[in-house]
């Protein structure tokens, strides 16, 4: 809320600086967001008139005024045509600074004399927006046709406003007096009430005017005032200065009066036509079926049962507290107006502003919620306002509908709460003090304390609250540092597992640096985790885009053999929509981050060739019935086709076992040890066929890896061939072992032998691992494979492995024979059960 | 002796000018010094001569020894500064380490929760996806409250349950899960993503960090709010810092603080970073509304106790001086690798 500083101090007399004032209200909880200086940039703006206005010879959007500055005329060209010869306005000479009205963000620029279609224009007439006043950049300032001519503008129009950001909980404050009385508070001033007394001597309405509230839950308190003899047409400067610094557009008498009591006191009020009020009655309803209004904006509106409305004797008249109807508005021939001062509900008024976007400064104030004590009071200045300007006169109140009054409750607290909830202690003067400067009553009782809130502090319902006033008032710095003692609190549900930060550790450790992404995002984006070839309509295709995850889904249903439907790549699921999303780039709640980081791969590709390890753990959301969704962390990790090797120009080509590596020690250092698990080729679209893997632990999938599928990597415009990794964390926690154990070692020297094996293409490196193992037992320390070879010196469709084999005995040192025998006894093994060959 | 000594260097000599590499030369010394070499043999069998003979025969096979070991270390100097006669180029780059790097967010998460750990917080976690009771009624904020709109809210999409499920729009929600389930004392931190229906600039986003924390007991007062947050302020940037607060307003607290912190830029004095003013906002804070108490169970006329909240991208943005709170979410490594 924008507050005109020297509208603040004529209601309190306060005066202090502009910036004394706005840092001891930000202090107490009214947050100054920044101080807007009228003419702060005016050096050179003046008030100037325009003597006449020609065409402009090659424009016809275009005109020429020539302006008396006071010192001289002066010719400009002009694109507005809000104003007549003789009236004064803003004239800004070249070299003046002006806010720019095009720019986002404000930005001053300076004047400088140009030629428009072929006039030379050595000025500007301004409008409120160029000169810093408010947005609006309609046509020009017209200013006051007293305003001194060839002075500076800022001695015409200057001033400080503040604007304040003000929290939910203070409806009073949405407004110059309530701002005020905080600032009395403050100050320790008298604030200046601008609301006359009540008229002695004012009897009997001119005109019966009938009100009717048909639930008080949904409008408390309906008061109306008649004008008479109403004369609309423009209001004083000084209205209208205000308003227009208070961000408020001037329209006319009766509207600027009506605005001008809504800021002044924070009560909206509105005006009808009361010729245009048939049979003498205002009524407040919920509508009929079939009811329509056609509002202000001209819109023909279809009612829905839950609008409260304003009505006459024969229908709706208003949207209650949002906006008025186009039947009854006040015009220029208006004769007689009914002002209406209402308290409506303000859940009822929220949900029509929100549901019609029709927010206004009025329904801000209802919906926070006004108290009814305020609405026969804003009438009374309304209508002395009005005949202030003499623009009408009036009655204070002429009918009123109050069916349950009520009064703010009080509320009770022992003096030593205030000490107990802050930790510092303040004397009951202090307390007094503070509580009957912001107008509360005062009862005491020994040590209690019964503090009855004004009627605009509805917001006191319990002993927090009062202590909050007292503290604010007195200052928070009276507040001293201590620590919290106590006791330890117990385990608490939901603890953060330090394994998480292990696993990160690991990673980090592995190479890879840590991505947070985003857990918002596209159907298309999981989509393309899909190969194209596989879809009728993928979602970079035209077709592709409105439907793609349904396709992919459709495909997974169909294609079950192609196992689409781990939870790790859940491509078979529904993921969670978002009713509201902000763009269709971010609609749903992933269900994997793999199409993230692929993303994240390929950003980064563009600048860098080697190198490319990325991770990212946080969670996928997995829905479930009549439940929140599962949230398990799953790791996924990316890697480019290339990573630096052991000098400074070297990479080598990442291949499988290079993940499998990380897989394995990732998993062994979470307590799943490498040779508890297994690992099958993985029949998944997303990954290459023959390049991928599936880890499990006794039948339970661990993790997925391998080379992404060449489609998928075109699809996310990766240029050379990409890894992935997925690791179900979750899981690998349940199946981890815990803790490592230690296990005793034999003391005695090892005996080492290679073994060079030739095998057929069908026997897996596993099978000869575990026959080796099995076989090897008891002498068999490890068994290390360090070499895989194909090709011209062993028969086609073979292949042959090398392991290192280490043998020793827990007692003593083995001799030649031993060891020769142990591993006789391996390499029979070998050729009994698989086949092998010892090769040379 | 002195002949045989004599011959001895001439021929170890010319071996020595010929070895190339360090295989080389260490052969030559098992050759010439080692335990079997024959000067070794010679000095042992000095032994075996005629005392008026030991004392300059020992002497002049010492001298040798000596004189073998120096043109030994000589010649490995040598072979060392290259071929050219250039030395090592101690500039040269180190051979690339593949080493990783936890993400800013990770490190300024667990850089919060290691500051506060020691005065019993612990570090609690609760579901992104939250229900409307849990991210708001619990929390004082009823529907249609006007409160609600200083949470914009991406809701989710439910057929079956329109409006209650949602992406919570700060931790909060986790003070009354933990609240639910044990009895005070309470002291805990809840970090984790939050949401905002909210058009990202170069401060906002739509998705972003917070830190919570809670602390409910008999007789935890104000002042120990302050006292927890100036120390946190000074552990996290510096001895130095002054805290100052302001009252505000949160549905789920009363009396609430809005806590500023000397600029760490400038120490006060006014800079950019803290906008001319010497002071940056960096949490709000305030006692736990009764009413929020009540709702979980506690009995609020006997405990009480602080609830305070901050943005982790803004601390880590003010400690590594990012001004783009999109950078972290883009994970370009170049900036991952600058603040790793």
């Amino acid at each position: 809320m924008r507050v005109p500083f020297e509208w603040l101090c004529e209601l309190t007399g306060i005066e202090a600086s502009v910036d004394d004032v706005a840092t001891r209200l930000t202090n107490a909880g009214f947050e100054v967001g920044a101080i807007h200086r009228a003419g702060e940039h005016w050096d050179r703006i003046v008030v100037g008139e325009v003597v006449r206005i020609d065409p402009h010879p090659n424009a016809d959007r275009l005109n020429l005024p020539t302006v008396n500055t006071g010192s001289e005329e002066v010719q400009v060209v002009c694109g507005a045509w809000n104003f007549e010869a003789g009236d004064r306005i803003a004239f800004a000479p070249a070299g003046a600074r002006l806010w720019d009205p095009y720019a986002d963000e404000p930005v001053l620029k300076e004047l400088k004399p140009t030629r428009i279609r072929g006039v030379v224009s050595r000025g500007m007439l301004c409008s409120t927006k160029e000169l810093g006043i408010s947005d609006d950049h309609e046509g020009i300032l017209v200013l006051d046709p007293d305003a001194p001519l060839g002075r500076p503008l800022a001695e015409a129009l200057g001033g400080e406003v503040l604007e304040f950001e003000l929290k939910a909980n203070r409806p009073d404050a949405l407004s110059v007096l309530g701002i005020a009385r905080e600032a009395a508070a403050l100050y320790g001033t008298p604030v200046r009430s601008p609301i006359p007394d009540d008229r002695a001597g004012e009897h009997g309405p001119s005109q019966p005017v009938q009100l009717q509230i048909d639930d008080p839950s949904l409008c408390a308190r309906y008061s109306a005032a008649l004008v008479h003899d109403v004369k609309v047409g423009e209001s004083p400067a000084w209205i209208r200065d205000r308003l227009e610094q208070a961000g408020v557009r001037p329209i006319s008498t009766i509207v600027d009066a009506t605005n001008y009591v809504m800021l002044e006191l924070g009560q909206p009020l509105h005006a009808f036509d009361w010729d245009t009020v048939r049979g003498g009655f205002i009524g407040v309803r919920t509508p009929r079926p079939g009811e329509r209004l056609v509002t202000l904006d001209g819109q023909d509106r279809e009612l829905t049962p839950e609008t409260l409305c304003i009505v006459d004797a024969e229908g709706p008249v208003a949207l209650a507290g949002v906006m008025g109807g186009l039947d009854t508005e006040v015009t220029d021939t208006t004769a007689t107006v009914l002002l209406e001062s209402a308290t409506f509900d303000p859940v009822s008024i929220r949900r029509t502003a929100h549901r019609l976007n029709l927010r206004s400064e009025a329904s801000r104030r209802f919906e926070k919620g006004l108290p009814p004590e305020l609405t026969v009071l804003a009438l009374r200045r309304c209508v002395q306002l009005i005949e202030e300007i003499g623009a009408g006169r009036g009655e204070f109140l002429t009918a009123d509908a109050y069916p349950e009054p009520s009064d703010p409750t009080p509320v009770s607290l022992e003096f030593d709460r205030i000490e107990r909830l802050m930790g510092v202690a303040y004397d009951r003067g202090e307390v007094r003090q503070a509580l009957s400067s912001l107008e509360f009553g005062l009862d005491e009782d020994g040590d209690e304390l019964r503090v009855t809130p004004p009627f605009w502090r509805r917001d006191m319902t319990a002993p927090a609250d009062v202590v909050e006033e007292v503290a604010r008032l007195v200052g928070y710095e009276r507040i001293p540092d201590t620590l919290p003692t106590g006791q330890v609190m117990d385990l608490a549900p939901g603890e953060i597992d330090e394994r998480d930060d292990e696993a990160r550790d690991i990673m980090a450790g592995l190479g890879f640096a840590e991505c947070v992404t985003y857990a918002l995002t596209s159907e298309a984006r999981m989509a393309r985790l899909v190969p194209p070839d596989l879809l009728d309509a993928p979602p970079d295709s035209p077709l592709g885009d409105a439907d793609a995850w349904a396709e992919v889904r459709e495909t997974a249903m169909n294609d079950a053999g192609r196992s689409l439907t781990d939870r790790l790549l859940p491509l078979d699921r529904e993921p969670l929509r978002l009713r509201n999303p902000l763009s269709m780039d971010e609609n749903v709640l992933r269900l994997t981050g793999l199409g993230t980081m692929l993303e994240t791969l390929r950003a980064n590709r563009r600048h860098a060739d080697r190198d490319l390890l990325l991770f990212d753990y946080q969670p996928s959301f997995l829905a479930r019935d009549g439940d929140l969704p599962e949230e398990p962390n799953f790791l996924t990790a990316v890697i480019g086709e290339r990573v630096s090797a052991d000098r400074w120009n070297e990479t080598v080509t990442v291949e499988l076992p290079f993940v499998r590596g990380v897989v394995d020690e990732l998993l062994s250092r979470s307590g799943v040890p490498a040779e508890a698990t297994s690992h099958d080729d993985l029949q998944h679209p997303t990954f290459a066929s023959g390049a991928s893997a599936a880890v499990a632990y006794r039948g339970r999938l661990l993790a997925a890896y391998g080379e992404v599928d060449a489609e998928v990597a075109e699809a996310f415009d990766l240029d050379e061939r990409s890894w992935a990794l997925l690791v179900d964390m979750p899981a690998v926690r349940e199946a981890s072992a815990g803790p490592p154990r230690f296990s005793a070692w034999s003391e005695y020297p090892s005996a080492l032998r290679d073994l060079a094996i030739v095998v057929d293409g069908d026997v897996t490196q596993a099978d000869v691992s575990d026959a080796i193992v099995r076989a090897g037992r008891p002498l068999l320390q490890s068994a290390r494979l360090f070499d895989e070879y194909r090709g011209e010196q062993i028969p086609p469709g073979k292949r042959s492995l090398a392991y290192a084999l280490s043998y020793a005995a827990p007692d003593r040192t083995l001799t030649d024979k031993q060891a020769d025998r142990a591993h006789n006894r391996v390499v029979r093994a070998l050729q009994h059960r698989l086949g092998a060959e010892l090769r040379g | 002796m002195q002949e045989r000594l004599d011959a001895l260097l001439t021929s170890a000599r010319a071996e020595l000018a010929a070895a190339a590499d360090d295989a080389a030369l260490e052969q030559w010394r098992v050759t010439h010094l080692g335990r079997r070499s024959v000067l070794t043999g010679l000095l042992r069998s000095v032994g075996s001569l005629p005392r008026e003979e030991r004392r300059e025969a020992g002497q002049a096979a010492n001298a040798a020894r000596r004189e073998l070991e120096e043109a030994l270390e000589a010649r490995q100097t040598e072979l060392r500064r290259g071929a050219d006669g250039a030395q090592v180029d101690v500039t040269m780059p180190g051979y690339p380490v593949r080493l990783g790097s936890l993400h800013p967010l990770t490190r300024t998460l667990r850089e919060i929760r290691r500051v506060l750990a020691p005065l019993g917080f612990r570090a609690v976690s609760g579901p992104e996806v939250e229900w409307d009771r849990y991210n708001f009624e619990l929390l004082n904020i009823p529907a249609d409250h006007p409160a609600r709109d200083m949470w914009d809210t991406f809701h989710i999409d439910d057929k079956a349950r329109p409006g209650e499920l949602l992406l919570r729009t700060h931790t909060s929600p986790v003070q009354a899960r933990v609240m639910e389930q044990i009895r005070p004392p309470v002291r805990v931190i809840v970090p984790g993503k939050v949401y905002r229906y909210e058009d990202r600039d170069a401060s906002h986003e739509a998705e972003f960090m917070q830190v919570e924390g809670l602390a409910i007991d008999k007789h935890i007062t104000m002042a120990d709010l302050r006292g927890t947050l100036t120390y946190f302020v000074r552990a996290m940037f510096g001895p130095d810092r002054e805290l100052r607060i302001r009252a505000s307003y949160f549905p789920f607290t009363e009396p609430s603080a809005e806590a500023e912190m000397s600029c760490h830029a400038c120490n006060g004095d006014g800079c950019p970073v803290c906008g001319g003013t010497g002071w940056i906002e960096i949490l709000g804070s305030g006692m736990v509304h009764p009413k929020v108490l009540a709702d979980v169970g506690y009995d609020p006329d006997v405990y009480q106790g602080f609830a305070f909240g901050m943005g982790v991208e803004r601390i880590a943005m003010l400690k590594y001086g990012v001004t783009d709170i999109r950078s972290f979410y883009r994970n370009d490594l170049r900036f991952l690798r600058q603040l790793r």
